[in-house]
Formats: C-alpha cells, sequence, structure tokens
C-alpha cells in the first residue's frame, strides 16, 4: 500500500517536472539590454547652407541691354565741387565691399590680419588715386548676395568682389569697365575622376548663394543639384568633408582652392565668361568714370605685376582686358 | 467568572472530525468562529476593554511609523536635494558656460593675428576639458528622463565634430589658407545652432527638477497626519468611555499615551515650520539666485562670442551684433544697471558676500558695455586693427577683454555664494528633522506602553 503511493508520488513529480522543464524551454529569455545603439554620424553643415535652393534669377536673366560690359567713357582724375569723389575725401576714407574668404582675390592675411588679393589690390589703387595713400580704405565683408544692397543702400562707396557684369545687375546697380576676365569652370577631388558639369547629373554642386554660377548650375543640362552657401570657402569645406561632388564657379576662385588642398583640381573647359568690373550705385555715373580713368592707368602701370603675383602662379600667364565703352 | 463561562461553551462545540472533508470544513470555519467569538466578547465590558486595547496599540503603530516614514522621507528628499540633484544641475551649468566659453574663445583666438595667444589656446583648452568631465557627471544620473538623455546624446554626439571643425579651422589658418576662417564659422554655427540649446535644455530640465524636489520637500504629510488625528480622537474617546464606566477621572495611562502624542505633534509643527521656512531660503536666496545668475552669465558669454564674431565676420556681422545688444540687454540693460543682474542685487540681502560679488559684476558689465560701444565705433569708423586690439588684448585695462574676464569671475563666483547659501538652508532643513524620525518611534512605544498600562489597570477590576 505504502509502495504504491509513494510510487504514484513520484511518477505525479516526475510529470510535474518534465512540464515545468518545458514551459522553460518555450519561454524565450529575451534579448541582452543594449545600451549602446547604432547611431550614424549627423554631419554639420555651414551656417546658412541650402541644398536646392530656390532660385529667382533662373531664366530671368535680360539679354536686351546690348553689350552689358560698355561702361561710360572716363573723364580724367579730377574731382570737382559736389561730386561722389569729392564728398569720399570729404570723408576721409573710402568704403569699400569686398570678400575675405576667396584666395587670391580677396582673403584675410591670418599672419598679418590683413586683407589681400587681386580686388584688394584694386581697391587700393582706387584710394590711392583719390587719397594718394593706398590706406585711406575700409573694407566691409560682404557676401555675394549683399553686392547689390550694400550699394543700394549706401553703405558702401564701391564693391569690388568678383563680381560678374550682367544685364539683370545693370538694371539695378552701375559698373566700371572689365578688369578681369573669368569663366566658369568645376573644382573636384582628383580621385573621383569627374571631368565637367556633364558628368554630375544628380550630384550636389556647390555655389554662393546669389551668384551667377549657382544660376548656371541649375541651368546645367546634366541637372545637378545646386548647394547654395554663404562664401566661396565654404563650399571647399563641404568639398573636403565630401558633402559636396564638386564646386563650380569663375576659374579665378577655383583656382584660389585648389591652391588650398593638393588634393583637388580644376576640370572642364570654361563655359561661360565672366567679365568682372567694380559695382558702384547706379545714380553715381561721375564715379563710375573717375573709376574707369583709374582703371586705364591701372591696366597700363599695375594689373600685370598684380596678375603676376596673385594669378599667374595658378592659372598661368594673363594680359588686362580690353575696355569697351558705350 | 464569565470567562470561564465563555470557556464552557467552546469546549461544547465538537472538534473530532469523521474525515478529511469535515477536517477542512472545521479549519475554514475557524477565522468566522475566531470572529464571532471577539464580537460576543466585545459585547461585555472585560472583553471590550480588551478590543479597544488592541485596537488602540495597533493604530498607534500606525500613526508613530508613518509619521516616522514621513519624517525620513523628508530628510532622505532634502538630501538627495544637496548631494545629488542640485549638483547635478551645477554640473549641467558647468557644460553649459564651458560650451559658450569655448565658442568665445575660440573665436577670439581666431582674431589674433600671428601665432595664436597661448592663453587663449590654454582657455579654450579647459573649457573643452571642463565640458567634457561635466557631461559625464551630468550624464550619471540614474533617474534621468529620456528628454534628459536625448540632450546628453546630442552633446556627445558632437561635441568631438565641433573640436575636430576648430582644430581643422587652426590648421589650415596656420598655413595662410582662408579656408580656415570657414571651418570656424561652420564650428560655431553647429555649436549655436546644435550643441548650445541641448545644453540650455539639459539645465533647463535639471533646474527644474531641483525645484520640483523643494516642493516636495516642503509639501504636508496628510497620510501621516491623519493616523495622529484619529489615534488622539480615539485616545480622548476612551478616557471619557472609561470615566463613564468607572467616575474616575484619570487614567495614569492614557494621560501618559495622550501626552506622548501631543508632545509629537507639537514637535512636528514646529520642525515642519522651521524646514519649510529653512526650504524657503535655500530657494528664495539660494536656486533661484543661482539661476539668474547663471542665466547673465550664459548670455555674457553668448554677448562676448557675438563681439568676437562680429569682428571675425568683418563686416558681414550684422546679425552677431544684433544678437549682442539683445542678451547683454537683458543680462544689464544698456548700461550694467538692470536685467537679471539687477534683479539678483534687489534680492539679495545688503552685506552678503552675494550682494557684494553681484555689485561687482555690476561694475564690470557697464565697463564691459562702454568697451564695446568704443570697439564697434572704431570697427565702424574703418579702424579694424584698433578695434581688434581693444576687444581681444588682455593688456588693455580699458578693454573689453579685461572687462569680459572680470564680469565671469565675478559671476562665477556670486554663483558659488548662491550655491552655498542654497546648501547651508537646505542642510540645516534636514537638520531640523534628524531626531524626529527616531523619535516618533520612542513616542509610538511610550504610548503604546501607556495604552497597555492603563487598559490593564481597569481590567484588573474585573478580576
Amino acid at each position: 500500500m505504502t509502495g504504491h503511493v509513494s510510487g504514484r508520488l513520484a511518477a505525479v513529480l516526475a510529470v510535474g517536472l518534465v512540464g515545468v522543464l518545458l514551459l522553460a524551454g518555450c519561454g524565450s529569455p529575451g534579448e541582452p539590454p543594449n545600451l549602446a545603439p547604432q547611431v550614424t554620424a549627423q554631419r554639420p553643415m555651414p551656417a546658412n547652407a541650402e541644398v536646392n535652393p530656390e532660385i529667382e534669377s533662373i531664366g530671368a536673366v535680360s539679354d536686351d541691354c546690348g553689350n552689358p560690359t560698355a561702361s561710360l567713357r572716363p573723364k580724367g582724375l579730377a574731382t570737382p565741387r559736389g561730386s561722389t569723389m569729392a564728398k569720399i575725401k570729404k570723408r576721409g576714407i573710402l568704403r569699400v565691399g569686398v570678400d575675405q574668404n576667396t584666395f587670391l582675390f580677396g582673403f584675410r592675411n591670418p599672419t598679418t590680419g590683413d586683407l589681400e588679393g587681386f580686388d584688394i589690390a584694386l581697391a587700393r589703387e582706387i584710394a590711392k588715386a583719390l587719397f594718394g595713400d593706398p590706406n585711406r580704405v575700409r573694407f566691409k565683408a560682404i557676401t555675394s548676395q549683399q553686392r547689390i544692397d550694400v550699394l543700394r543702400n549706401g553703405t558702401v562707396d564701391i564693391v569690388v568682389r568678383t563680381m560678374t557684369i550682367n544685364c539683370e545687375r545693370r538694371e539695378l546697380i552701375e559698373f566700371s569697365s572689365v578688369y578681369f576676365v573669368a569663366g566658369q569652370r568645376v573644382l573636384v577631388t582628383k580621385r573621383s575622376g569627374y571631368t565637367g558639369l556633364a558628368d554630375l547629373a544628380g550630384k550636389k554642386v556647390c555655389a554662393t548663394t546669389g551668384s551667377t554660377s549657382l544660376s548656371n548650375i541649375a541651368a546645367a543640362p546634366s541637372r545637378p543639384v545646386p548647394v547654395a552657401v554663404d562664401n566661396w570657402s565654404d563650399c571647399l569645406v563641404l568639398l573636403q568633408q565630401g558633402q559636396v561632388e564638386a564646386v563650380s564657379t569663375d576659374d579665378t576662385i577655383l583656382a584660389g582652392m585648389a591652391q588650398q588642398d593638393p588634393t583637388t583640381h580644376v576640370v572642364g573647359p570654361k563655359f561661360t565668361s565672366e567679365p568682372y568690373g567694380v559695382g558702384i550705385p547706379k545714380e553715381n555715373t561721375d564715379m563710375v568714370r573717375y573709376v574707369n580713368a583709374v582703371l586705364r592707368k591701372f591696366r597700363e602701370n599695375t594689373w600685370q605685376a598684380v596678375y603676376d603675383r596673385w594669378i599667374e602662379p595658378a592659372l598661368g600667364p594673363g594680359s588686362p582686358p580690353k575696355p569697351t565703352y558705350k | 467568572m464569565r470567562d470561564t463561562a465563555d470557556r464552557a461553551r467552546y469546549q461544547t462545540v465538537p472538534q473530532q472530525p469523521d474525515d478529511a472533508r469535515s477536517l477542512l470544513a472545521a479549519l475554514l470555519a475557524l477565522p468566522g468562529r475566531g470572529l464571532r467569538s471577539v464580537i460576543r466578547s466585545a459585547a461585555m465590558t472585560p472583553g471590550r476593554l480588551t478590543v479597544i486595547a488592541v485596537g488602540l496599540i495597533v493604530l498607534t503603530a500606525l500613526a508613530a511609523l508613518t509619521a516616522s516614514f514621513a519624517v525620513r522621507d523628508r530628510s532622505d528628499t532634502l538630501t538627495d536635494l544637496t548631494e545629488r540633484r542640485e549638483p547635478l544641475a551645477a554640473a549641467a551649468q558647468q557644460v553649459y558656460r564651458a560650451l559658450s566659453d569655448a565658442d568665445a574663445t575660440a573665436a577670439s583666438a581666431f582674431l589674433a593675428t600671428g601665432e595664436e595667444p597661448e592663453e587663449l589656446r590654454q582657455r579654450y583648452e579647459n573649457d573643452i576639458a571642463m565640458a567634457g568631465s561635466s557631461l559625464s557627471k551630468a550624464a550619471s544620473d540614474p533617474a534621468a528622463t529620456p528628454r534628459m538623455t536625448a540632450q546628453i546624446d546630442v552633446i556627445s554626439q558632437q561635441l568631438p565634430v565641433y573640436t575636430g571643425l576648430v582644430e581643422t579651422a587652426r590648421t589650415n589658418n596656420r598655413q595662410g589658407f582662408p579656408v580656415g576662417a570657414s571651418y570656424l564659422r561652420e564650428a560655431s554655427a553647429l555649436m549655436r545652432t546644435v550643441i548650445l540649446p541641448a545644453a540650455e535644455a539639459l539645465y533647463r530640465i535639471d533646474t527644474e527638477r531641483v525645484a520640483e524636489q523643494q516642493d516636495d520637500a516642503g509639501g504636508f504629510p496628510v497620510v501621516a497626519m491623519l493616523f495622529v488625528i484619529a489615534l488622539l480622537a480615539a485616545l480622548i474617546a476612551t478616557q471619557l468611555h472609561l470615566k463613564r464606566l468607572t467616575n474616575r477621572v484619570l487614567n495614569v495611562g492614557l494621560v501618559m499615551a495622550t501626552l506622548a502624542i501631543g508632545v509629537g505633534v507639537l514637535w512636528s509643527v514646529a520642525a515642519l515650520t522651521v524646514q519649510s521656512v529653512y526650504i524657503g531660503n535655500g530657494k528664495d536666496d539660494g536656486t533661484e539666485q543661482v539661476d539668474l545668475l547663471v542665466q547673465a552669465r550664459i548670455a555674457a558669454l553668448k554677448s562676448r562670442a557675438d563681439e568676437t564674431l562680429t569682428l571675425v565676420a568683418r563686416g558681414d556681422g550684422g546679425a552677431y551684433e544684433e544678437e549682442f545688444v539683445r542678451l547683454s540687454g537683458r543680462m544689464a540693460g544698456d548700461d550694467g544697471g538692470g536685467g537679471w543682474l539687477a534683479d539678483v542685487a534687489a534680492d539679495a540681502t545688503d552685506g552678503t558676500p552675494l550682494a557684494s560679488e553681484v555689485a561687482l559684476a555690476q561694475e564690470s558689465a557697464e565697463k564691459w558695455l562702454r568697451a564695446h560701444a568704443k570697439v564697434r565705433e572704431l570697427d565702424n569708423a574703418g579702424d579694424y586693427a584698433e578695434a581688434v586690439q581693444l576687444a581681444i588684448d588682455v593688456g588693455k585695462p580699458d578693454g573689453a577683454a579685461v572687462a569680459f574676464v572680470a564680469l565671469d569671475d565675478h559671476l562665477r563666483a556670486a554663483i558659488e555664494e548662491a550655491r552655498q547659501a542654497f546648501h547651508d538652508d537646505t542642510t540645516a532643513a534636514s537638520q531640523v528633522l534628524t531626531l524626529l524620525a527616531p523619535g516618533w518611534i520612542v513616542l509610538g512605544i511610550i504610548a503604546a506602553l501607556g495604552i497597555g498600562a492603563g487598559i490593564r489597570e481597569r481590567l484588573r477590576e474585573y478580576q
């Protein structure tokens, strides 16, 4: 009797034990908690950078102003009373809108703190003509899209900032005669193997906000994706960080970037002609003639020396462009 | 007499079960039967007295324990406040400050021509080191909410990116490449649009939690109070009942119990009042002042970065200057005599170290705002080199750099003073409660003994 009972008890216990084991096996033990989840890096962007911005001027470039580079004929270096030049002389300083981030044209030398480059040399030449002192200049660093505004609201007297003369801008401001002719090309990394804008279909290409280069990128038949930034150097930052595939603008500016980064080079043909002029408020026609007189002397005397100092090492020999007048 | 009658009645109940089923039924019936017998005996005076004694002792135990736990809990909350919560908020504040200062200093160092000034480089490096170690402290909060963790995540992920950008800027700058300035602007944009907002949010959350915990520690212990009131009412009712029953006015045991609980109530009311005054002081003279001072300090740091970035941007810095005017106005008004600093000065007690530090800070702010006006004047007149000198040269006694460093030092000292005031007051609040928690246990035991003795004295009269 006792043996029988204990046998049944043992059987019941065995069945129970197997059941418990089965239950434990069926329930998943779960996964270890993961305190270090996978994250991907968030890349920083320059302030105000914008991918695929709205470009207002696209298609709006009016070609009905004849030859936009035709400027007012120079009338000598006299500064008659009541003229714009006389006002500037009375103030004692020439206010110039320039770039401080474009190597070779307008940039700040970190060792001396001074601004240097082709555009800066030209601005100093104009100050020298007015005051006999090339240092009587107050440089105001401006972004590409500020160039027309600072002239129209009178913040500066002139803008010398790799500014292309075209009909659209001519409706808002005046230009001096041409002092430099650049052409738009493309800067890419050497490893990428790109040979021009045609290879960059659907790729991000950088230029400054409000520049003609940006409109040209957006209008290119290969349809690259334009990326707009405040300063040309910001484009080089983005190219170095791999956030854009290329930078496209005037060869002069690109040459300056290629000199700062030996792993990049300028490729493709010049597909635009960019005549640079000094920007002047529309009403100051006397100043236009005055600057053109300064430029006439500049082309004859100092242009070559300034070119050879800044541009020749990057782009090879060059000569001053011929001015055209109305 | 009656007890033996009861016992006799129990024995008449059949106790021998026939089989297992009837045993189980008897077991189940036991509690009901017990309850019935208690009710029956409670109907008679000696039984009722026993029930009253047991009820009073149980109620005493409940009241004393909940009161003791409530006090212990408040004491713990206060200790947590001074030992963990407030130091965490201070660490978050350090993260915020160090990062803003790093941004301002990197821009200053960039303005200097030629070789980077050693003291600026060192200040930047110290800021980054401080930010890193304060961040790990701020992140060590086991009670961090998901929102706090998210902010810490952002800072931890982006801070190395920021320092990388600053170093790239330096390298390019040393080679004379203007792309260096673009890297610095990108770094500053990252700091201002991503990292600093996260640091600010973290600081805000931490500060709010300090305020919440202060309110918690000053709250009213409702449950414990209800038990104590119920106990007092029961004690008084019992004494009235016994008086009617025996015509004796005093029952020494019950009076002792009532007195013990009364002492506990008076002690608690006094201690809680003093404690909440201390907590209030710690808030008014401590954490609220710290918060205003921290906001003033951060505004000063951001303004300083604006001042230097205006010069770095060289004409393209209108937005920075606008922000300077806005932030410095909120910090100290137009002339150093308004803004958050004036608020702190108005609330600070005259003659305290805090008041004197704030006064010195206001003085430095006024000097700085004057120097800043001069810097803008020079820069706008085209005297760029002179403007930069006045802005960053630590050797110029009337320059912006000297005035700013003095302002920052005084604000740091003022924050330390206000933190000390908080710590002193909150520690004092906690000390007021130190003896009260064990005190309630002792008083509870005295009351229970009193009840036991008092009731037993009456029971003895029936035997």
